[in-house]
């Protein structure tokens, strides 16, 4: 065959090569294009698939793989602190509860120094199982309390974390948690405002640290009198964050920014993160 | 020749689309979208193979032209200008996607083995559709516009921004290769 023929037969065969509907989508296209427009002054490439030009510093895999990593951790610790804390492990969460029978009531039991600790004072009951012992606390607790003129706590133990291994656990993974939503919540303030694929990426992260906020609420790291609310706060930010969706208008983002800035959230975060990391060292 | 004339004439019309659009007339805007979309979309098609791919790239092809009209001298055409920001964004995105079908694995084989004729051979169109897709970026692009589209090779040069000469020579070098890869339906090809 010669070359005009050849060149005959690729042109009359290549017509068949991805060849376009017959009907182009000419409206669709364009209230999509209007839709993104409406967004915002920035423009994203290729229409929120993975070609988004210039904009992403970090790739899908990165920000899933992040945060798949700070679940896992975030689920290890909890994971490790619920069972150290089990009955084969004494004496863990209760380093400053007042121990029934120890400690004698006086007025200045709210003192540090009134409190003996029960690792060194010798339990009445030694032999019973930590079981038994938790029973104790929690339904004598009160009463010891009411013994006192001052407020206690019952579980103010875990305000102070870094002598146990449960409790330097949990301390590990509260600030590791942490640390995680400060970065989220910088990602998110610092993001496109018109990158619907960046808060695609965020709500998946955001969901993510949302699981492990709820597990932390119901862990003892929740008993801390800042942390809890810091963490309630958090779980309110993500869920709003998670709510994002693609079409979401700019006052949704502002509503977050609200939160964010009338909570003062970030600036709390900041604290308990620096803060942590010492009480974990 | 046509072409030209075509440039030419529509260039009035288009300065004075482009003047509308960039003082923020909407219709002007719906304007020059309807003008254009169909070509921009067909070649998008073609270099896409997905429907849902040329949709997301046309729009992100006048996304990005509403924003930047503003900046268009006019030293080219407005409809070589547009095609050189679709080409632009559909190129780069199928290269980050690599979403460019899965036909890709079989042609290697196919290049290895063209010179002994297949009996049970698959549909011509499909195994051509195949070499196309193995081709350079730059070949299938030229090719595409040239031989599929109908682009001149004027056109084709002012929206890749290459001298004339060397948008010839890729749609040589293109058909080369596909006739190379081709060979086994007709081995006479191969000369």
């Amino acid at each position: 065959m010669t070359e005009d023929k050849f060149e005959e037969f690729l042109k009359k065969t290549a017509q068949s090569y991805n060849a376009p509907p017959a009907r182009v989508p000419r409206d669709e296209m364009w209230a999509a294009i209007q839709a993104k427009r409406s967004v915002g002054p920035r423009v994203v490439y290729g229409g929120g698939a993975t070609y988004v030009v210039g904009q992403r510093r970090f790739g899908t895999k990165v920000w899933l793989g992040a945060a798949a990593a700070a679940m896992l951790l975030v689920a290890t610790g909890v994971g490790i602190g619920r069972w150290s804390a089990s009955p084969s492990t004494p004496n863990v969460a209760s380093s400053n509860l007042p121990v029934p029978g120890v400690v004698v009531p006086n007025p200045d039991a709210g003192t540090p120094g009134s409190v003996t600790p029960a690792a060194t004072v010798p339990q009445s009951g030694g032999g019973t199982s930590r079981g038994s012992v938790d029973r104790t606390f929690s339904t004598k607790a009160p009463a010891v309390a009411s013994n006192n003129t001052q407020q206690r706590r019952p579980e103010l133990p875990n305000t102070n974390l870094s002598a146990t291994g449960p409790s330097s656990a949990y301390q590990l993974t509260a600030v590791q948690h942490l640390s995680e939503a400060e970065a989220l919540l910088t990602s998110f303030r610092t993001r496109s405002s018109a990158d619907q694929q960046m808060d695609a990426q965020l709500g998946a992260w955001a969901r993510q640290l949302l699981s492990n906020t709820r597990l932390l609420l119901d862990s003892p790291v929740a008993n801390d009198p800042q942390r809890r609310p810091l963490l309630e706060d958090l779980e309110l930010v993500l869920v709003q964050i998670v709510q994002l969706s693609p079409g979401s208008t700019p006052q949704d983002r502002e509503l977050i920014e609200k939160t964010l800035q009338q909570d003062h959230v970030m600036t709390r975060l900041r604290t308990a993160i620096p803060a942590g990391a010492q009480r974990g060292s | 020749m046509h072409m030209v004339a075509y440039e030419s004439s529509s260039s009035v019309n288009d300065i004075q689309l482009i003047t509308r659009v960039v003082a923020g007339d909407a219709a002007a805007e719906r304007e020059l979208y309807e003008t254009y979309v169909d070509r921009i979309y067909r070649l998008t098609f073609r270099l896409a193979g997905d429907d849902e791919l040329a949709r997301d790239f046309t729009q992100a092809t006048f996304i990005r032209a509403f924003e930047k009209i503003g900046s268009f001298r006019g030293e080219s055409s407005l409809s070589t200008w547009l095609h050189s920001i679709g080409l632009s964004v559909t190129l780069n995105g199928l290269r980050k996607t690599k979403r460019q079908r899965n036909r890709e694995a079989p042609i290697e084989e196919g290049i290895t083995v063209g010179s002994t004729r297949v009996e049970a051979e698959p549909d011509l169109k499909e195994r051509l559709a195949r070499a196309i897709d193995s081709l350079a970026d730059k070949y299938r692009t030229v090719f595409v516009m040239h031989d599929v589209e109908g682009y001149t090779h004027e056109e084709i040069s002012g929206t890749l921004n290459i001298p004339v000469g060397t948008s010839k020579s890729h749609l040589f070098q293109a058909r080369s290769k596909l006739r190379v890869m081709l060979a086994d339906f007709a081995p006479e090809w191969v000369s």
